[in-house]
């Protein structure tokens, strides 16, 4: 049981603790717009990453260290990688939805 | 492992689950009071974490699960299990959206129109519902979707083939509210302007419309969809309905109707949802005076049963799917289950509309055990065919190949 733990805990420290600078600089300049989810289910070349960042920039997103946001998602978020697939939201039908 | 082993790692691991945003009680206790945590808080501390890695998804209201491309805004695709009907339900209709959901109230919600027009109007909801209530069953598609079988890929939600529904839209024509406002016979251009805006610099919706499609019976003002009120998630209280063009038309929340001279020249008409007037070689940089306006979609059919790599008993088997072709009838699907050797036609079972798509169905018995290539291809009312190649464009858009699933036939029940 203990390692199972163990294993849960190194897998969740690879998942949030990997370049943790670009991480937070992607939390504090992308998401006053738009949730991290958006980005993450993107795989893209370099290129098409610069040319995203360079657009949100021109939409007013304030980026501190443009090499440091392009260098974290060409690796982590690059073509190579296969596209992930998205999970389902959870079941809302009992919640009403406000009809206008 | 000693104590202080355990309560380092208990430690740790919270901090990971806290950083995480996840909403667990124990992400309330004291850091004092960590070393104390039991093994079984520990435990549904590592269940949530790994459950929320797996599905950290929100409930949408009024929403059965869909796929979840984005969270904020709410970009939501339709599962193929949920496209089996020839009406989509409310609650499994697709979701886009561009910007963040604006907040509407109905009772104070106005409609302006101005521009060309003899009498600029300020319109209440109950002005609109005192025009005559036109009726129109529309299939409403993503200009994107479909993006995600591009390659090289694209940027851009990653839809396959669920950024589609077909609903029955009810409202006034655009031709009633613009013949209240006594709009210029000879206008070019109807703008709309949605109530969502731009965070920071982001550009605001706003879409031009050629007068031709503006003053069509079919196109409409919607206040119901499928006998409803508008959801807000869908544009409530009003959005537009252009039966036959891409999703971008079909504005939401629409707050201002201008007649005007010219289109207008924000991102969301240019460059934003244009396709290139000559087709370009994959990976070809977009060549921005080359690019056109996109107006009515393609032909297309898509398989939604079996979903590609399922695996099937042997004996019979109904393939399933639907077909459409933008403000054309269809008038034929044909299957194929060997790869596209031989085609055979399918059943259309619903009503050849232009505008709604058609159900369509394939009876079949697999003649032995193994894996098969099923393959459907649509034909539309102008002599249109499914191609076998969808053409490459720089934003992905208006995926229209034939579709395929491969399925896998079990040697026994």
């Amino acid at each position: 049981m203990r390692i199972l733990l163990l294993a849960c805990v190194i897998s969740g420290a690879a998942w949030a603790a990997d370049n943790p600078e670009a991480r937070q600089a992607e939390a504090r300049e992308c998401t006053a717009c738009h949730g991290l989810r958006l980005i993450h289910s993107q795989r893209l070349s370099q290129a098409a990453w610069a040319k995203e960042i360079d657009k949100m920039i021109g939409w007013g997103a304030t980026v501190k260290n443009r090499q440091l946001l392009l260098d974290y998602l060409s690796t982590e978020y690059p073509d190579s990688k296969p596209v992930p697939e998205d999970p389902k939201s959870a079941d809302g039908r009992s919640m009403p939805a406000k009809p206008r | 492992m000693g104590k202080a082993a355990h309560s380092l790692t208990a430690a740790a691991f919270l901090r990971l689950v806290c950083a995480a945003r996840i909403r667990i009680p124990v992400c309330d206790i004291e850091s004092s009071s960590m070393t104390r945590l039991t093994r079984r808080q520990l435990l549904a501390a590592a269940a949530a974490l790994s459950a929320a890695r797996a599905q950290d998804a929100p409930a949408i209201p009024g929403k059965r699960p869909l796929i979840m491309h984005s969270d904020r805004p709410e970009d939501l695709e339709t599962p193929n299990e949920a496209l089996e009907t020839w009406i989509t339900p409310n609650d499994s209709f697709f979701v886009r959206q561009h910007l963040p959901r604006p907040t509407v109230d109905p009772a104070v919600w106005r409609l302006t129109v101005n521009g060309l027009v003899e009498k600029p109007l300020t319109l209440a909801l109950a002005d609109l519902r005192r025009l005559p209530q036109h009726k129109v069953v529309a299939t409403l598609e993503c200009t994107g979707n479909g993006r995600g079988f591009y390659r090289p890929r694209v940027p851009g939600i990653q839809w396959m083939r669920g950024a589609i529904g077909n609903a029955e839209w009810t409202g006034p024509r655009l031709s009633e509210i613009l013949k209240l406002a006594g709009a210029k016979a000879d206008a070019p251009y109807l703008e709309t302007d949605g109530a969502d805006t731009g965070v920071a610099k982001t550009p605001d919706f706003i879409r031009s419309m050629p007068m031709r499609k503006t003053l069509d019976p079919s196109t409409i003002l919607a206040l119901e969809m499928n006998g409803q009120p508008l959801p807000e998630i869908h544009g409530g209280p009003a959005r537009l309905v252009v039966p036959g063009w891409d999703g971008t038309s079909w504005v939401k929340w629409v707050i201002r109707f201008s007649v005007a001279a010219e289109p207008n020249k924000g991102f969301f008409m240019n460059p934003g949802y244009r396709y290139p007037k000559y087709a370009l070689p994959p990976g070809s940089p977009p060549v921005p005076a080359e690019l056109e306006v996109i107006e009515g979609m393609p032909v297309k059919s898509s398989i939604t049963t079996p979903v590609d790599q399922q695996r099937i008993p042997p004996g019979p088997f109904t393939i399933r799917g639907f077909a459409w072709a933008g403000e054309e009838r269809i008038v034929r699907v044909d299957v194929s289950t060997d790869g596209g050797s031989r085609w055979a036609p399918a059943v259309l079972s619903s009503p050849a509309l232009n505008f709604a798509w058609r159900q369509w169905t394939y009876r079949w018995t697999p003649p032995k055990p193994g894996y098969y290539t099923i393959l459907s291809r649509a034909t539309d009312s102008a002599g249109r065919v499914q191609p076998v190649v969808a053409e490459w464009n720089p934003s992905g858009y208006l995926w229209n190949a034939i579709d395929r699933a491969g399925v896998i036939v079990e040697k026994s029940a």
